[in-house]
């Protein structure tokens, strides 16, 4: 139950910050497909109302508890997600998804507050100074499980996500230069193999396409040049809400998820980017400033992981746009379509509000 | 114990999250100021491209100008609404699978059409490709229908080419062809590919002033190349009318008279040179290629052994026979080797050189003066002549009467036909002049070559009493008469020759048409040995030519037909010839000569 005293301690800045970066996102994506099928903004919409109930919800449970909980949660996830690459059919060859209800939902995403709980949990009582072999190997471990299967789908997006928080809890616990050597040349072993076995064709020529954009441009250097095309040719000022030619002629693709913000840059110029950065900006920095607002080391794990992984989301998906980072399929949290990837922001929200709230309980 | 409710101290933690942040905030200060580069510095450069990407130029093809007979009322080309389906391959998802898919909607063949894809594959893949034109509205509705699952299918409407009366003409008009890959580099530049333009014809000798100029439209283009909104137009122009010189009711006559045989017939204006008819038979259908997809009928036009894609007319190079005497009596009097009054003895066959050469006419014709020799095409009276006069002589006459070398009418391929020479022996076979050749070409035999219009114009020189005409079928002014040096006092002679040919029982009389006073000359033309002859039957021995004007003072018309392998000339051709002469005599001549002026 909340308590009256944690109902103070909420933090209504943090909530606000993500209310209206996701009214942007609702704009953006109304925009970017009010003239086809779909009603997407409206699904939006739903799932906005739906998440935050979710995030209320959510924060009646001690994060403590949930952190208990947490190998249960991560067992499951590996469970479904382990199936669904057996026997999942794929919505346009990617295996991620399963059909909950009318919306579809995308396991992997929520796998996101899995992996965040169970290595808050790994990391409560590590105190060194510094990053221990033991504790990276097990990290990268549980990690790596969940990079591979999702990467299989293949969801490569999610999959580096991952990463992203497993980076985020080893930066917390004190890489030293043994244990960065160690993870650098894991990485490099899992890309190698990946290269090889896991990455399909299409994901590779993303990769490659990204040194020369102009190179193929019917394939996914195409993608990245129509939308250096959408955001150049907004200018300062932009096109006007609904009238970027880009977005509305359909040259950009995946116009209301991954490139969102091409649509953003193509209507509202560099001013409407400006803005949405600031607002952006202002919403991560909340995030920073909430970490060591916690009664105990796994909340400061939980907070820092979170910030790591929207930092990034955010980060890649506006440099990959422009051409600075390889098409990976990552969408931006809140600004592009996606239920799953949604809810799953609002929830790892939720747990730092809750972290930040239930900072002065005894324990 | 405010905000940092722990009670251990984690100030290192704070630490590396604080460097993190540092970090962000690098990035965003990067990004920032690469999205600010991109969208202020690199503006244009991107704006630019936008605008390429959603605007498109389509062309609105100019339907060509219309073609009508010397009336200026009678269509004999036009332009008619016509749907054809292309290809715009940047909108294939799977070119084999759209290959296969389009096949089977349009009914062709999938090899046709990777053909068609392979020939243009140059284009930019924007570009649409025709796949087949000449689509029924069934065919149009059919596509329409998939329009949303086959995006690289358009529809896209164009002028086209339509001949009224079919065949009528079908040599002087010519038609229209898609422009191939070579015309496009060298001789068509601006033209653009899947472009139709003249290819033989007064299609081809005019096609600058047929064309037009087309027009275009900026529309507004999504991804997939469907229109969505219109920018700008600019209307195609189609040029004025072209007046051809023909006149209907004579060329559909002369058609007529051929049908079942195969030959020509020139019919033209002594005074002006404008061709009435110029018919060619066996004949085709142009409309028939008015589109991109018959290579087989087009072959099998080439290759059918009567060569109907031939204008006799122009093309068709024959010995021209008795028609010659015309020539050889005209340089005989020049030259001063005869007078009109020089008479010889046919008695059927002569001996020159140690040779036998014989006359048509076994029993002989007896003592004839040149008139007579003309009258009756005497071969005896001829070959005298020709033992007389050198074969340069004879040359030289024959090219200052116009034969050996092109008329220089307004449509494509004309032959030049042969006159020989001493020089040309000698270039050609590398061996001397033959006196005895020379008696064989005196009758119009031997290796010389001519063209029916070639003969008509000779027919229209000797007309105009010695004014040389140029003959066109475009209604427009060509170059003035200009008079050769052979006197009028020689076609005088000449002409009362070919009067009593028509008009006193002569060769030509088959021509004769009631007070009008034609004037004739006709030839039987041996093309083959005695012994083949014998084989395929007479009938078919001889080509038969006719060539006369009417009326003797002030001409009016000139007529010359040929048929090939029609037999003796007075059987054949004279009556045909004699059937033109009468419908012009009822269109023209009557109407115009029961006014007082005339």
């Amino acid at each position: 139950m909340i308590d009256r005293v944690h109902l103070q301690e909420i933090d209504w800045v943090l909530i606000g910050l993500l209310l209206v970066n996701s009214v942007i996102g609702i704009l953006l994506i109304y925009s970017a497909s009010h003239y086809q099928p779909g009603n997407f903004y409206v699904r939006q919409v739903i799932w906005l109302l739906v998440s935050l109930a979710v995030l209320f919800l959510a924060l009646s449970i001690d994060y403590k508890i949930l952190i208990g909980f947490s190998p249960y949660i991560y067992a499951l996830f590996i469970l479904i997600l382990a199936g669904l690459l057996f026997f999942g059919k794929g919505t346009a060859g990617a295996k991620s998804w399963i059909r909950v209800t009318v919306f579809g939902g995308q396991p992997s995403e929520l796998a996101k507050i899995a992996l965040i709980l169970i290595l808050a949990r790994i990391f409560a009582e590590f105190r060194r100074s510094h990053l221990s072999l033991d504790f990276a190997a097990l990290s990268a471990g549980v990690v790596f499980v969940l990079v591979v299967i999702v990467g299989l789908q293949p969801d490569l997006g999610t999959a580096i996500s991952f990463l992203a928080i497993l980076f985020g809890c080893l930066v917390l616990a004190g890489l030293n230069k043994k244990a960065l050597a160690i993870l650098l040349a894991g990485t490099i072993l899992v890309s190698f193999a990946g290269w090889n076995f896991l990455l399909k064709d299409y994901q590779k020529k993303r990769l490659t396409t990204l040194v020369n954009p102009g190179h193929d441009p019917r394939g996914s250097g195409y993608h990245i040049l129509q939308s250096k095309i959408a955001i150049g040719s907004g200018g300062v000022a932009g096109k006007g809400f609904k009238k970027g030619t880009q977005s509305q002629l359909r040259f950009l693709p995946a116009r209301h998820t991954d490139f969102i913000f091409s649509v953003l840059g193509e209507e509202f110029g560099f001013l409407g980017v400006f803005i949405v950065f600031l607002s952006y900006f202002f919403f991560l920095a909340r995030l920073f400033r909430s970490v060591g607002k916690s009664r105990d080391r796994s909340g400061i794990y939980i907070v820092f992981m979170t910030t790591c992984l929207l930092t990034f989301q955010f980060l890649v998906n506006i440099m990959m746009i422009v051409g600075l980072f390889p098409v990976a399929g990552i969408p931006i949290p809140l600004l592009s379509y996606g239920g799953s990837s949604l809810l799953t922001t609002y929830l790892a929200v939720g747990l730092v509000v809750n972290v930040k709230m239930r900072r002065f309980v005894n324990v | 114990m405010k905000d940092s409710p722990i009670y251990e101290d984690v100030s290192h933690l704070l630490k590396r999250s604080s460097i993190i942040f540092l970090l962000v905030e690098i990035v965003f200060l990067f990004v920032a100021f690469y999205y600010w580069k991109i969208q202020i510095l690199d503006y244009k450069k991107y704006w630019t491209l936008s605008e390429a990407n959603r605007t498109r130029e389509a062309v609105i093809p100019a339907p060509r100008a219309v073609l009508t007979d010397r009336s200026g009322s009678v269509v004999l080309a036009n332009s008619v609404a016509s749907f054809r389906a292309s290809i715009i391959r940047e909108n294939t998802k799977n070119f084999d699978e759209s290959c296969r898919k389009i096949g089977q909607l349009l009914g062709l063949e999938e090899a046709i059409i990777r053909e068609r894809m392979d020939k243009y594959k140059s284009l930019p893949v924007f570009k649409p490709i025709v796949v087949k034109d000449n689509l029924t509205l069934e065919e149009v509705s059919r596509i329409e229908g998939r329009k949303m699952d086959m995006p690289e299918l358009v529809i896209e409407t164009e002028p086209k080419r339509f001949y009224p009366f079919t065949t009528l003409a079908a040599h002087i008009i010519g038609c229209v062809q898609e422009l191939t890959m070579d015309e496009l580099r060298t001789t068509f530049k601006e033209r653009k590919l899947g472009d139709m333009a003249g290819k033989t014809g007064v299609e081809s000798s005019y096609e600058s002033r047929l064309a037009g100029v087309d027009g275009k439209i900026i529309e507004v283009v999504d991804s997939l190349g469907r229109k969505r909104d219109e920018l700008d137009r600019i209307e195609p122009q189609q040029s004025p009318k072209l007046a051809l010189t023909l006149d209907y009711d004579i060329q559909a006559k002369a058609e007529e008279l051929l049908t079942g045989k195969e030959g020509a017939i020139v019919v033209l204006e002594p005074k002006t040179g404008e061709v009435l008819a110029l018919a060619s038979f066996p004949t085709y259908d142009p409309n028939k290629f008015v589109n991109r997809f018959t290579p087989e009928e087009w072959m099998a036009l080439a290759n059918n052994p009567d060569n109907p894609l031939v204008n006799r007319a122009i093309q068709g190079q024959y010995s021209p026979g008795s028609i010659f005497k015309l020539a050889m009596a005209s340089g005989a009097l020049d030259s001063g080797t005869i007078v009109d009054q020089t008479t010889f003895f046919c008695g059927g066959s002569i001996q020159i050189y140690g040779r036998p050469f014989r006359c048509w006419f076994e029993p002989g014709h007896g003592t004839l003066n040149l008139y007579e020799a003309i009258q009756h095409s005497c071969n005896i009276y001829f070959y005298n002549l020709g033992r007389r006069m050198n074969i340069d002589t004879i040359a030289r006459y024959a090219e200052e009467l116009g034969l050996g070398k092109k008329t220089g009418i307004d449509i494509p391929g004309e032959k030049e036909g042969l006159v020989p020479s001493t020089e040309w022996k000698k270039k050609t076979q590398k061996t001397a002049w033959y006196p005895g050749e020379t008696i064989s070409v005196a009758i119009g035999q031997g290796p010389l070559q001519v063209t029916p219009l070639q003969v008509a114009a000779m027919t229209a020189l000797i007309a105009n009493r010695g004014a040389r005409i140029y003959p066109h079928v475009l209604r427009e002014g060509r170059e003035p008469a200009e008079n050769i040096k052979i006197t009028s006092a020689i076609f005088e002679k000449i002409i009362e020759g070919m009067w009593r040919s028509a008009n006193m029982g002569g060769t030509g009389q088959g021509a004769r048409v009631d007070k009008f006073d034609v004037c004739s000359k006709t030839g039987s033309t041996q093309i083959i040995g005695r012994e083949t002859a014998e084989k395929l039957g007479t009938q078919r021995k001889t080509h038969s030519w006719f060539t006369g004007f009417a009326p003797r003072n002030n001409p009016r018309v000139v007529v010359t037909v040929l048929v090939e392998f029609g037999g003796l000339g007075g059987a054949t051709a004279a009556p045909i010839a004699g059937e033109i002469f009468k419908l012009y005599k009822n269109k023209f001549y009557d109407r115009q000569s029961s006014s007082p002026g005339d």
